[in-house]
């Protein structure tokens, strides 16, 4: 299959994908208890008042057209009103996708080089200290979660040693990077073990494999086999491996924010649904759904660019 | 060897706390304070013993992800199976498609939507866990059960005019359990830790609830007074997590060689 027929009919899955899911949370929301009218009407629910409210914010128009009519504002970006401020729900996403594109994007730039240099090095030298050190540390490390392991770091290194900052309350996050360094950390610690393990898998087995043996009997250097021929079939397995982390790291986002108290969009998640501000909730699980979708889409095509005769599952 | 020695004791310490410490809270207990350095580890934000509420907490983390587990199983195998074995492609499609939606949205994402619909409560947090848990294990079963029934034994056994029940329950069953037993470990640690991050945002439990994932995030503003409060609750679901994985990574081994 050409990258061009594999790339169409993956999009057209994505988009299927979007679709489904976005659906899916318009359902989800429906279905809550007490509609925004109610919660609205607070302390004083006054069957004329729920009434009054539920009118204004167009609650009493049968669902399906709403539906329709949130889907069409959809790719203008306009995801409707929030219930309990009156502002576009637009405004809290981009307001908060500053900090956590920050985060994502800091842990991405340090998570692929870290993980690839240890993997690699792992293979490099199998069954070495390293090696050795590494598997095991991955093992254990995997499927901690990230508020326990945040929280004992914070007491060791911000409230005993008091090296970092505990949080990152009123900081700006450009401005002070010592708030980052423990957030960073605890984001990285699970991808780091997963996909370095990934990477010495698939390096150990490219060095064994026959190309490898072929591109030595051609007497090509060793740095040239190693990195132009076994790295990439190395990394194809990888990268989706990174794709996966973005589910991962997504749900980290979120409690990492909590912990460390980032206005990212994680913390606006947590306040939407205390607060049962619906549009802020389905707007944040479109952006979540959307962005989830598209960086599984993307990895899928590095994939199978990298190494076009392995198996993609489409 | 030696990792796993590690990881049992990791494993014992929160385990026999989370299912023996209940029996040691007495049932009469006064409040003091907020944050003094009272008792064992100090009281707690709303002035409770936190030594009382360690050996308290641990009970519902782990009965939940252990119960979520089995239910994502229950509810996975079947599922997968019949995916499998269906004659009709059809079937099969419609099963497993809206997995991949599923698959598709991130799992603490269900699990702050679902939870928010259905309330809290402990079996709504089982439930979440294992509605985020049981695509995966749906998708393994129809692997496993579609590379055992093309197998020659299985195609012998129907020309053999075999029963449905022998056929797809006994034997199907059975060349499932090693691939299934393989699984186990990383679903009950991915459990464990979807519910402890849920109780952690609050999400299924009450915000006064003995909880260690609950305690973390309640006892944070005490952190500069009385960090044990926070730390110890917060260690113990570490040294669980770290324990499940060293004794299932070990165990799978001596399953391989």
């Amino acid at each position: 299959m050409s990258l061009a027929s594999y790339a169409a009919r993956r999009v057209a899955l994505g988009l299927v994908q979007v679709l489904a899911v976005v659906t899916l949370v318009f359902l989800v929301v429906q279905a809550l208890p007490g509609d925004a009218a109610v919660a609205l009407a607070g302390d004083n629910p006054d069957p004329a008042r729920i009434a009054q409210i539920r009118a204004a914010m167009d609650l009493d128009r049968p669902a399906p057209e709403r539906f329709l009519e949130w889907l069409i504002a959809l790719p203008r970006l306009d995801f409707g009103v929030s219930l309990v401020s009156g502002r576009p729900v637009a405004d809290f996403l981009f307001g908060g996708i500053g900090p956590t594109l920050l985060l994502a994007a800091l842990t991405l730039a340090l998570l692929v080089p870290i993980s690839v240099l240890v993997g690699v090095l792992a293979a490099l030298r199998e069954g070495s200290l390293l090696d050795r050190a590494l598997t095991s540390i991955s093992v254990a490390l995997h499927s901690i979660p990230e508020f326990a392991l945040a929280v004992v770091l914070i007491a060791v290194f911000g409230v005993q040693l008091t090296w970092l900052p505990p949080t990152a309350v009123g900081a700006d996050l450009l401005a002070q990077p010592a708030v980052l360094v423990l957030p960073l950390v605890v984001l990285l610690a699970r991808p780091i073990c997963s996909i370095s393990r990934l990477v010495r898998a698939g390096m150990v087995d490219a060095l064994a494999s026959d190309y490898v043996r072929h591109a030595r009997r051609l007497g090509l250097g060793e740095t040239r086999v190693r990195f132009a021929h076994a790295l990439p079939n190395a990394l194809a397995p990888a990268v989706q491996q990174v794709a996966r982390t973005t589910d991962w790291l997504l749900g980290g986002v979120i409690v990492v924010e909590a912990v460390f108290v980032i206005p990212g969009l994680g913390t606006v998640l947590v306040d939407a649904v205390a607060a049962r501000d619906l549009p802020v909730v389905q707007g944040l699980a479109v952006v979540f759904a959307v962005t989830t979708v598209t960086v599984n889409l993307l990895a899928d095509l590095v994939a199978f660019r990298l190494a076009p005769r392995a198996e993609v599952v489409a | 060897m030696r990792r796993a020695g590690i990881g049992g004791l990791l494993i014992a310490v929160p385990l026999a706390l989370a299912l023996l410490g209940p029996l040691f809270v007495p049932e009469q207990q006064n409040r003091r304070a907020p944050f003094l350095p009272q008792g064992l580890l100090g009281t707690d934000f709303v002035g409770r013993d936190a030594w009382y509420q360690v050996l308290a907490g641990g009970q519902t983390v782990v009965l939940v992800a252990l119960i979520a587990t089995l239910a994502s199983y229950l509810a996975g195998v079947p599922y997968g199976v019949l995916a499998a074995t269906t004659r009709s492609r059809l079937v099969d499609e419609l099963l497993m498609r809206p997995l991949d939606v599923l698959l598709a949205v991130p799992s603490l994402l269900v699990l702050i939507l679902v939870a928010a619909i259905a309330g809290q409560g402990l079996p709504v947090l089982v439930g979440v866990v294992t509605l985020v848990n049981f695509p995966d294990v749906a998708r393994l079963s129809r692997a496993a059960a579609l590379e055992i029934s093309g197998r020659p034994a299985l195609e012998a056994m129907r020309m053999q005019g075999e029963s449905w029940w022998q056929t797809s329950i006994v034997y199907t069953g059975r060349s499932m359990l090693r691939t299934l037993a393989a699984d186990v470990g990383v679903r009950l640690t991915a459990a464990l830790y979807l519910v402890a991050s849920a109780s952690f945002l609050g999400v299924g439990v009450p915000p006064d609830a003995a909880d260690w994932a609950v305690m973390v995030d309640r006892n944070r503003g005490g952190l500069f007074l009385q960090p044990l409060t926070v730390v110890v609750p917060a260690l113990l679901i570490v040294a669980l997590s770290v324990g499940l994985n060293l004794v299932f990574d070990r165990a799978l081994r001596k399953v391989r060689t």
